[in-house]
């Protein structure tokens, strides 16, 4: 008995392993150049370049998902050039991104790229960008030293406007629209919360905004009842409980505060909008909960090119359209458009996004200034209402 | 300006805040002993395991998972889902009834079926205790990807079974209803479970075991069913683990094991690995260090801190707080 049983063991691991090496070979995709049998039409390739896996996968995907939508779009408009947007999964790391870069700067069916999408991975490899005279436009890397790192450049493009002119919106909406005199910063110990909010606390502070304290909790620990109870015992009151990092422990954060019964509004940033905050918090948990973005969120109910792109995107991927995934659908079709016209090499591509003049995106009008960045710099302000993610507006508007 | 906040904790200078520390004293206290609770019931897992086979069952964290998902979908199958207004009275007391004894049967069921699998082939061939390792972290990598691949990678939302009413505020502990419930049923199953290995033939059979597998076998235990029954008291606990932690933190999600296994494993090292009352103490008094710690030195210093304190204690107690095995303990 025993022998048949770990013979049949043996066997079913062989099985089991070669179905693996089967499966893997059968995910490999074949790069085309030309569509077979699709008469004389042309097809080229795009990198989308940001993380797929690992904890900042959602936002990765976003991005590739809403540059995926962009492709279905120029495709099915029809004509002769076919557009194809091939991921590369930099897990949101510089090193992985280092490691990947080869395998579209080198490979001339790249014309252009939609990202990187984080600003630590866009400076690792800006510099080969710009070598192969390639473009490329981020829909979300914000750090404000990116277009100093290739001085002169001309592959850099962006979306969003960078940190420091997102924290002076925050400021301003901090203190003239919600009048707070006192704020707990909390953070999540990563290079993106902890530097969201220490800028935050620094452009605050120079607004004479008081710091009631601050506090750090460890993100997928879901224990944050010691930062709930050190925002209770926080004197002076805070009016608002500031947190910097990412939507899932966001929304935990939130709930425990309320749950808690701790002062002040819950105030975050960009990487927590996401619908993932309110699945997070429950149903009403994370009600009331005020987050800026330099990004337009898409929801069905927008109407116009905007709502009409959320409505492809949920039928296409089953899910709602997230933080940047806008950014990402203007930012791929800026690129295709080039292409349409006629753009078909990566010189022309980049010398066609450098002179795009003014262009009508889906969430907002795009101009770049010569060093790549937006000339906008809209900040908008996201309320959670009964468990849905809903814009206010500007933060312009509402100062105003 | 009031001058009493807490300092900021910026760069690597670190200021101890004692205020801090006798202002929030009951707050933590409370919170921590119910954080404890958890861990020292996910710590008797450990405990039975390696009082019984001398093996560190690191999958264990995964038997708990399994029961956090068990909790949710046996929330689920009752009607009760995301923004439904949170129950009340006797239909209150029946969901959690059901919740946790879903989790408790799957995690029991996934315990037993693990030890088959997974252990019990190793143990036959007599193999070195390094390959049952192995394979504890192999299954655990298994039921994670498993529940990823079924369930997302994204924490599902828990819809809100109990209502958190605070129940008295003492001293500005939030002593509310859902971390009652928490203290309350981990002491009765820890206490059940100490009561039936000492008093009960079958926990005869685990302490006769866990003192000398060899005599105990000559002595007529069934060892193979020894070993099956404490991989299901360990599940079963596990599961009831993971039902509270679901009605507490409201979510589930393939990784929800990890932080709380590792913690809990601690726990049962600081109680002494073996001793079923040194998890209890050492999951209490894991949960109190790491909040005190963490209001003293920032919350950065939560988990470093009872670190420090599980070395600080084996460098004067090797074998832990309680330091006892399973068999000697209580003859």
């Amino acid at each position: 008995m025993l022998r048949i049983s770990s013979r049949t063991l043996r066997i079913l691991g062989l099985l089991s392993a070669s179905a693996l090496v089967l499966a893997g070979c059968g995910k490999s995709s074949s790069s085309s150049s030309a569509a077979a049998g699709g008469g004389a039409t042309t097809t080229y390739k795009l990198a989308f370049v940001g993380p797929l896996t690992g904890p900042y996968a959602a936002l990765g995907l976003n991005i590739k998902q809403g540059a995926e939508v962009a492709a279905d779009d120029a495709n099915n408009a029809g004509g002769k050039i076919k557009i194809q947007v091939v991921p590369f999964d930099t897990q949101g790391s510089g090193a992985q991104a280092t490691t990947l870069k080869d395998n579209f700067i080198n490979d001339n069916g790249f014309l252009g790229a939609v990202g990187p999408t984080f600003s630590g991975e866009t400076k690792a490899i800006l510099k080969d960008f710009e070598t192969a005279h390639m473009p490329m436009i981020s829909a979300s890397a914000t750090a404000t030293d990116i277009p100093s790192t290739v001085p002169g450049g001309k592959s850099f493009h962006r979306l969003v406007p960078d940190d420091s002119i997102q924290g002076t919106g925050v400021a301003d909406y901090v203190t003239k629209k919600l009048k707070a005199k006192n704020v707990f910063y909390i953070n999540d110990k990563s290079d993106y919360g902890k530097g969201l909010a220490d800028d935050t606390k620094k452009v605050l502070e120079a607004a004479n905004v008081h710091t009631s304290g601050t506090d750090q909790v460890t993100p997928g620990e879901r224990n944050y009842l010691q930062a709930v109870n050190n925002v209770k015992a926080a004197t002076p009151k805070p009016d608002i409980v500031f947190y910097g990092g990412y939507y899932s422990d966001a929304g935990n954060l939130a709930k425990q505060l309320k749950d808690g019964g701790a002062p002040g509004v819950f105030m975050s940033g960009d990487g927590s909008l996401d619908q993932g905050l309110i699945d997070s918090a429950g149903a009403n948990g994370a009600d009331g909960a005020l987050i800026t973005c330099a990004c337009k969120l898409a929801t069905p109910e927008a109407g116009g090119a905007l709502g009409a792109f959320a409505t492809k995107y949920k039928a296409k991927f089953n899910k709602n359209a997230g933080t940047y995934s806008t950014e990402g659908y203007d930012a791929a079709t800026i690129l295709i458009k080039g292409i349409k016209a006629g753009n078909t090499t990566r010189q022309k591509l980049l010398d066609y996004t450098n002179s795009l003049g003014t262009y009508t995106g889906i969430g907002k009008t795009i101009e770049f200034e010569a060093n790549g960045n937006i000339k906008a710099g809209d900040v908008y302000v996201y309320e959670v209402k009964s468990g849905k993610l809903t814009e206010l507006g500007t933060v312009a508007s509402l100062t105003s | 300006m009031p001058a009493r906040h807490p300092p900021s904790r910026e760069g690597c200078t670190i200021h101890a805040c004692f205020h801090c520390l006798t202002d929030q004293f009951w707050a933590q206290a409370f919170d921590g002993l119910t954080v404890g609770a958890i861990y020292a019931l996910i710590a008797l897992g450990y405990t039975l395991v390696y009082g019984v086979l001398r093996l560190i069952n690191f999958a264990h964290s995964e038997v708990f998972m399994v029961g956090v998902f068990a909790s949710l979908f046996a929330a689920h199958a009752l009607g009760i889902h995301t923004g439904d207004p949170a129950k009340t009275g006797f239909a209150l007391v029946f969901a959690i009834v059901v919740m946790m004894l879903a989790a408790m049967a799957a995690s029991g069921l996934t315990a037993v079926v693990m030890e088959r699998v997974a252990y019990r082939p190793l143990r036959r061939r007599k193999s070195p205790r390094l390959a049952a390792l192995i394979t504890a972290i192999g299954i655990s990598l298994f039921l994670q990807e498993i529940f990823a691949l079924r369930y997302g990678r994204d924490l599902l939302p828990f819809p809100r079974v109990m209502e958190k009413h605070q129940v008295v505020n003492f001293h500005g502990a939030d002593i509310r209803t859902d971390k009652l419930l928490i203290l309350v049923s981990a002491l009765i199953l820890m206490v059940a479970l100490e009561r039936f290995v000492a008093k009960s033939r079958l926990g005869r059979g685990i302490r006769a075991t866990a003192q000398s597998p060899e005599t105990a076998a000559l002595m007529g235990v069934n060892i193979e069913r020894v070993v099956v029954l404490t991989f299901l008291l360990g599940g079963l606990l596990a599961g009831a683990a993971g039902a509270l932690h679901g009605l507490f933190y409201e979510g589930a999600q393939f990784n929800i094991g990890f932080v709380p296994g590792i913690a809990a494993f601690t726990a049962a090292v600081l109680g002494g690995i073996g001793n079923i009352r040194g998890a209890l103490l050492g999951g209490l008094v894991l949960g109190l260090v790491e909040n005190f710690g963490g209001v003293l030195f920032g919350g950065q210093w939560h988990a470093v801190f009872a670190f420090v304190i599980l070395v600080v204690v084996l460098l004067f107690r090797p074998t832990g707080l309680m330091g006892e095995s399973l068999g000697s303990s209580r003859a």
